[in-house]
């Protein structure tokens, strides 16, 4: 196995972050999930600078880490780039002494200068961090990153330091830099179009539970859990309180799926894309009336609520007829377009046996782990 | 300096030679004491921290007290000093930097464990992601972030155990070549009414002090002016 393989569980005080997770070999996998929920303490774990408190994680064939062989491969020699939040540029050093840094003397000034000449700093070599723009610094935090060519790239909210402005121009630099680089890398975020933009694949954390990993149009189209629909922007979820067979009801009303619904389920998602105004009371659908209209320029938002109170959103083409707000309407919700979804999850944790038979190396619940500072 | 006796330049080496040694022992013991204050969630931090803190409030006689009965040939120091050296610790001049140690160690540690507080620990980390190891990452991208912190110990730790007077009269007594620095010198000479040589001793304190303050001062404004984002 070239790619990643990380199966681990870890504890932050009484937080419990369990992952199982195989990448492949090269591409760019972003991590989603709410602030608190872990993403950030999967990358220091991925990168060493945290231990878990048990499992493996093995990257390009090497094993960086197993509790039950007792090897933990220190952050040093793992061969991993980490682009940090903020960049965490050295803001003593030059451009130049930031991506040479510990490089061998004999190779330095030659592969500093290749990696300045790839990422468009050759101008600013001689500048320092506080000399540069916000963009300027994500590329001489890749370029410190990627001289070294690791394993494994790792970037830790790489835009949240951006203007909202730049963010779009930055992605396709990164995209381009990230695509010639042939090995996997994990883009930690909570911005889902930053996710969409970058990422093959995409896995969804929440409460240091990851739920789904997969390619991100499937992630996206389906997210199967209720946190995970959350997670990737599914905002209608309507509660579901009747099950008989397709047929799915709520104080709502009653909605019709194309195939049997899981008898977990507790709600059911539909993108506002997918909603449909109904030409006339008549057509089968939800009633509703309409609270709001906001413009977004390219299509204007309607916040409806059914008759329950269950907000619902429908995006609009600006060129499409609008109602007012207080009107009356139908809203068609294709059955092709809507998803069951459950409060329960099978997580991608390895509970029990996945990690490999018995450890007694396990920490008790609660306890703090190492964390191999200074 | 014409017309100043011989003989006051005798304090005033020795005033020397003790704050350059203070300063160096109390680099060695409170740069790991500060990073350990800057660093740790311990329940002994706060104690340890007030216990740093004390020579800031003691009146060194007070300090200079329970320094002479510890170093004394009865006290726990002077016994074993007395072993181990063959002569004792108090009114001597390793007794003297003993008592600057203890006496000016806030003053090192506390502008130390602040600046460590406010170090990038991602810079750290992306150091050791680099490849450096702890050593490396200390002296290449912890101490010029710090540089600061560190100027401001070692000034204000060799400027106060130079002015130090009540726990050097207290275990050091005024042995000339021994222990008789600047501070008890010019104390000496105000007892003998010999003004003038108190007088130029003074001076020459101050003086040395003001232009040591503006050195600190204008190269903490050039720093701050290069690292301003």
């Amino acid at each position: 196995m070239n790619g990643i393989e990380a199966k681990f569980e870890h504890w932050v005080g009484r937080f419990r972050l369990c992952v199982d997770l195989e990448l492949p070999a090269a591409g760019v996998t972003a991590v989603l999930g709410p602030s608190g929920s872990g993403k950030t303490t999967l990358l220091r774990l991925l990168a060493g600078l945290e231990k878990p408190a048990r499992g493996r994680i093995r990257v390009a064939g090497n094993t960086w880490f197993d509790s039950t062989q007792h090897i933990s491969r220190p952050v040093q020699q793992r061969g991993v780039g980490v682009v940090f939040q903020d960049y965490a540029l050295f803001s003593h050093m030059t451009v130049a002494g930031n991506v040479g840094f510990k490089l061998p003397r004999k190779e330095r000034a030659a592969r500093v200068a290749e990696w300045l000449q790839r990422l468009h700093l050759e101008a600013y070599a001689d500048r320092y961090p506080h000399q540069l723009s916000g963009g300027q610094r994500q590329r001489v935090a890749l370029a410190r990153a990627l001289v070294r060519e690791p394993d494994l790239l790792l970037l830790d909210e790489p835009f949240s330091a951006v203007d909202a402005h730049l963010r779009q121009r930055l992605r396709n630099q990164l995209l381009a830099v990230v695509a010639a680089y042939r090995r996997p890398v994990v883009i930690v975020t909570h911005d889902l179009e930053e996710a969409r933009v970058l990422a093959d694949r995409i896995g969804v954390i929440v409460d240091g539970r990851l739920h789904r990993l997969g390619r991100t149009a499937d992630v996206f189209s389906d997210p199967r859990d209720l946190a995970s629909a959350r997670v990737m922007g599914w905002r209608n979820l309507l509660p579901v309180r009747r099950l008989r067979g397709k047929a799915v009801g709520g104080d709502w009303g009653e909605l019709v799926l194309q195939g049997e619904v899981a008898v977990s389920t507790s709600h059911l998602g539909i993108r506002p894309e997918h909603v449909r105004l109904a030409k006339t009371v008549d057509e089968a659908g939800l009633d509703a009336r309409v609270v709001r209209v906001i413009e977004f320029g390219a299509y204007r938002e309607l916040q409806c609520e059914l008759r329950d109170g269950t907000p619902v959103l429908v995006h609009r083409n600006w060129d499409e007829p609008l109602p007012a707000p207080g009107s009356a309407v139908r809203l068609e919700l294709p059955g092709q377009h809507l998803r069951a979804l459950s409060e329960e999850v099978a997580p991608l944790c390895p509970a029990g046996g996945v990690l490999g038979g018995s450890d007694s190396h396990g920490v008790t619940p609660g306890l703090r782990p190492v964390v191999n500072h200074p | 300096m014409p017309g100043v006796d011989p003989s006051l330049l005798g304090p005033v080496w020795l005033s020397l030679r003790l704050s350059l040694t203070t300063v160096l022992i109390l680099l060695l013991i409170g740069t790991p004491l500060a990073w350990w204050l800057a660093n740790t969630r311990s329940r002994l931090k706060t104690p340890l921290e007030a216990v740093t803190a004390l020579p800031l409030v003691l009146p060194p006689s007070v300090l200079g007290f329970y320094l002479l009965i510890f170093m004394s040939p009865q006290g726990a120091a002077g016994s074993l000093w007395q072993i181990l050296v063959g002569h004792p610790l108090a009114f001597s001049f390793a007794g003297l930097v003993v008592a600057s140690c203890i006496y000016s160690l806030p003053f090192v540690v506390q502008p130390l464990q602040s600046a460590f507080e406010t170090l990038d620990r991602r810079a750290i980390e992306a150091s050791w992601t680099l490849g450096a190891s702890s050593a490396y990452t200390f002296v290449t991208v912890v101490v010029p972030q710090v540089r600061r912190g560190l100027l401001t110990a070692i000034v204000l730790g060799f400027a106060h155990t130079l002015g130090e007077f009540g726990v050097v009269l207290m275990v050091g007594g005024n042995i000339p070549g021994e222990t008789q620095v600047v501070s008890v010198a010019i104390y000496e000479q105000v007892e003998l009414i010999n003004y003038d040589v108190a007088g130029t001793l003074s001076a020459g304190l101050l003086l040395f002090s003001f232009v040591v303050l503006v050195v600190v001062y204008s190269m903490n404004r050039r720093w701050f002016v290069e690292n301003r984002a």
